[in-house]
């Protein structure tokens, strides 16, 4: 009987093994050392003491920059809609032409390999800093996420529906606006609103690289050792994203009560 | 419902419309409070010429030149390695801790919850900046990170996959006199199996690409090689390396999206 | 009317799928395209509407002007103007179930109005009241407002004649359009299509022969890419055997099935 149980084991000890040796190599190549953990436990509770209290005066001066993020996200989640709603039409196969497809298919998922933060530094080169670079990033973002999967919804509609529309006479257009909006329209203020939310963080993110707002004032504060200023700055950032959040989710519950509705 | 009389096309149209207005309205102010000039991409498109004629043809000879680009590579994969699976393996326990069939005492799994939720709104910009000053900078701090925005992020997720098990399995292995630790292995572990390690696998998708974003702040790995061969202006490197990038996070994204595949 | 001339279309591995299909349709007449799985009907319809090119052959239908226009040769433009005028229903799924059931009438003279007034400005209330009238006519006025996700299955196949007929077509095709129901729906289906065929020539597809024999004025039946039959729509069994081969024993207990109850009483009769 014991000999049975052990083997039956086998793979689980194996795998374990493997999995302690991938560890232990992939620590070495980053570096890891545990002594450093632990001093830096300790150098990391000290600081975290250091950032109470929040310093309040500034919080009056973080109100802009949070704006200002609120709206790169809002306008980047905007843009990035309509455009994805683009690439997802020109991106399924049952409506676009088979080169058309596979080219916005690429383009979609040339997106989803880079870095957000990469397309930004290539922006800010591009266009200099300013309010640009941040929204045009974040919308590049959307087509990535909402072009797959709207195209994905869109590909899942019937043929026949489409079939029948051009039974009709309808033109391309014609078809798209009165077959295809109306079905995946709930999906994509569904993936909107998620977006909305991803982009609030991203917005955060960009801002220290150089997109400016809420994440810019964070990133300086820390770097010019104001900690208590950054608190301030994070103390912010989490309300933001936190109010997003629950907005986003309302939103989302009211547009699934409706649907359940009709 | 309604007297078919009351839907006008016409009624619908204005409505739309309207809509319509106070959508372009709110756009435009929103545009305007931040200086932001759509029609701008296009005036200013040359730009972005511009630095797409620098960009190219990219300098693959870095790739072969640069003894630590192996290094770098590996570095960024055991970066998303360790966070995806130490991170994922602090998001199970947790996620037993606060889900509802798993852990019984509510208040540790309301505390749990309120970690978790804490943990997932701090954005890894900050996370990052305070390992950065404990640990200093490097891949040691990317790990870190990775492994605390992953527990943020499937925390949740796992603990909602526990809620949603069905029930019925559970309660017939408790009828039969089991304990609850019993009842754990043998009808929930075999339910949430499948879906965890799909969601690891797709962890280890995100976290690559977080990875090479970390290096941006002192992560370390091939994140930070780019970052670098931007700062200095050698554009037609930092091409190179992106290219790389693309090929190793599609390899890695195919990879993950087979063996999920092999999963379901 | 709707006139089709040896149309043939081969696969390019060189199976031949019709085989000079030819025969037309006229108005007043309703006419059932019977035949098994594989042999040719549902191309032969897409055919009829230039959903599909024939390789060879015309496919003659009258537009608004009376003329006869050759579908399988026209352009694109053309093409669409043609289609405006034919009226097609499918199996399932014709109608968009997220828009109204008004909305989904008004589709059907998407062909007819200008396309940019469509898309950003939509239907005029004109439009809106005279689908109102087709749907008062086929008797679904109450269910204007509604989603069309919420109809029952025989309802929406009522609402696709219903956008059929609000083209104004000059042919009417239906591609096994009560297969999906169920037999009670089935029938009502029929027998709203049938009084149809007095504005406007109807050729349907079918897998029912006992309906074809009940509501169709002619048969035509396809074996193999050919015609084999055209005629009057009662079919005896040997004719049965002919276009459906193995499929005879379960076709023949459907419309036998009144005699061979009449046998088992007969013979109970006879045992009391």
């Amino acid at each position: 009987m014991k000999q049975f149980s052990i083997k039956r084991y086998y793979p689980i000890i194996v795998g374990l093994i493997v999995f302690a040796a991938l560890s232990w190599g992939a620590a070495i190549s980053c570096q890891i050392e545990w002594t450093g953990l632990f001093e830096g436990i300790g150098k990391g509770m000290f600081f975290l003491k250091n950032l109470f209290p929040p310093d309040w005066e500034a919080f009056p001066e973080m109100l802009q920059p949070a704006l200002d993020s609120l709206i790169l996200a809002f306008l980047g989640t905007f843009f990035g809609t309509l455009m994805a709603v683009v690439f997802a039409v020109l991106g399924a196969a049952n409506i676009a032409h088979p080169i058309v497809r596979t080219i916005s298919r690429f383009l979609i998922g040339l997106e989803r390999s880079l870095p957000e933060l990469f397309i930004l530094l290539f922006l800010i080169a591009a266009f200099g800093l300013g309010s640009m670079p941040g929204i045009i990033c974040l919308s590049l973002g959307c087509i990535g996420m909402l072009g797959k999967l709207l195209a994905d919804a869109i590909e899942e509609i019937d043929s026949v529906l489409i079939q029948s529309l051009t039974a009709v006479g309808a033109n391309k257009l014609q078809i798209i606006v009165f077959g295809i909006f109306p079905e995946i329209l709930p999906k994509l203020l569904a993936y909107s609103l998620f977006r909305l939310e991803i982009n609030i963080r991203l917005s955060v993110i960009l801002g220290a690289v150089g997109a400016g707002g809420i994440g810019y004032e964070l990133d300086y504060a820390f770097s010019m050792l104001q900690y208590h200023r950054a608190f301030s700055a994070l103390l912010v950032v989490l309300v933001l994203i936190f109010g997003i959040e629950k907005l986003s989710a309302y939103l989302r519950n009211m547009l699934n009560i409706k649907a359940n509705l009709k | 419902m309604k007297n078919p009389a009351t839907i006008l096309p016409s009624a619908q149209y204005k409505r739309k419309a309207t809509i319509f207005s106070v959508l372009s309205i709110i756009v435009i102010g929103c545009c305007w409070f931040v200086e932001f000039n759509p029609f701008g991409f296009f005036s200013e498109f040359h730009f972005v010429q511009d630095l797409l004629s620098e960009m190219f043809p990219p300098n693959f000879e870095i790739i072969w030149d640069d003894n630590s680009m192996a290094m770098s590579i590996l570095q960024t994969l055991s970066m998303a390695f360790l966070g995806t699976f130490y991170g994922g393996f602090v998001a199970i326990i947790l996620s037993f801790l606060s889900a509802t069939p798993t852990m019984p005492i509510v208040w540790i799994r309301n505390l749990t919850k309120f970690m978790l939720s804490l943990i997932r709104v701090i954005p890894s910009l900050v996370i990052i900046l305070i390992f950065v000053i404990a640990v200093g900078p490097g891949a040691f701090a990317g790990v870190l990170t990775l492994v605390i925005t992953t527990i943020g992020t499937f925390g949740k997720l796992f603990t909602e996959t526990i809620d949603n098990t069905e029930n019925p399995a559970g309660e017939a292995i408790f009828s039969v006199g089991s304990n609850r630790v019993q009842m754990i292995k043998y009808s929930i572990v075999p339910q949430i199996l499948p879906s965890f390690i799909s969601n690891l696998l797709y962890a280890f998708d995100i976290n690559m690409r977080a990875a090479i974003g970390l290096g941006i702040f002192g992560g370390g790995g091939i994140g930070y090689k780019l970052h670098m061969a931007m700062r200095v202006l050698h554009y037609k490197d930092a091409t190179a390396l992106i290219a790389l990038i693309i090929v190793l996070v599609t390899i890695v994204e195919k990879i993950s999206n087979t063996l999920r595949k092999r999963i379901i | 009317m709707i006139e089709v001339k040896n149309i043939c279309k081969t696969l390019p591995n060189g199976k031949q799928l019709l085989k000079d299909i030819s025969f037309s349709v006229k108005q007043g007449e309703f006419v059932g395209i019977l035949g098994s799985s594989g042999a040719g009907k549902t191309l032969t319809l897409r055919c009829l509407n230039g959903l599909l090119k024939p390789d060879s052959g015309e496919v003659l239908v009258s537009n608004s002007n009376g003329e006869m226009q050759n579908i399988s040769t026209l352009n694109k433009k053309n093409l669409r103007i043609a289609r405006s005028k034919i009226g097609v229903i499918f199996q399932g799924y014709n109608l968009v179930k997220r828009l109204s059931v008004l909305e989904n009438i008004m589709i059907g003279k998407l062909g007819q109005i200008n396309p940019w007034r469509s898309i950003f400005y939509g239907f005029t209330d004109a439009e809106a009241a005279a689908a109102m009238e087709v749907l008062e006519r086929f008797k679904m006025a109450h269910l204007a407002n509604n989603p069309t996700g919420s109809l029952s299955g025989g309802e929406m196949q009522r609402v696709a004649i219903a956008r059929a007929m609000f083209q104004e077509p000059q042919v009417l095709l239906a591609d096994e359009p009560i297969s999906n129901l169920d037999p009670g729906n089935a029938q009502m289906i029929m027998e709203l299509i049938a009084p149809l065929a007095a504005t406007v020539p109807v050729i349907g597809v079918f897998h029912q022969p006992e309906m074809t024999a009940k509501y169709c004025t002619r048969v035509i039946a396809l074996k193999e890419g050919r015609i084999i039959y055209d005629g009057k729509p009662e079919l005896n069994n040997a004719q049965l055997n002919e276009i459906y081969g193995e499929e005879l024993q379960k076709v023949i207990t459907k419309i036998a099935e009144p005699e061979l109850n009449a046998l088992n009483t007969t013979n109970a009769n006879e045992a009391i």
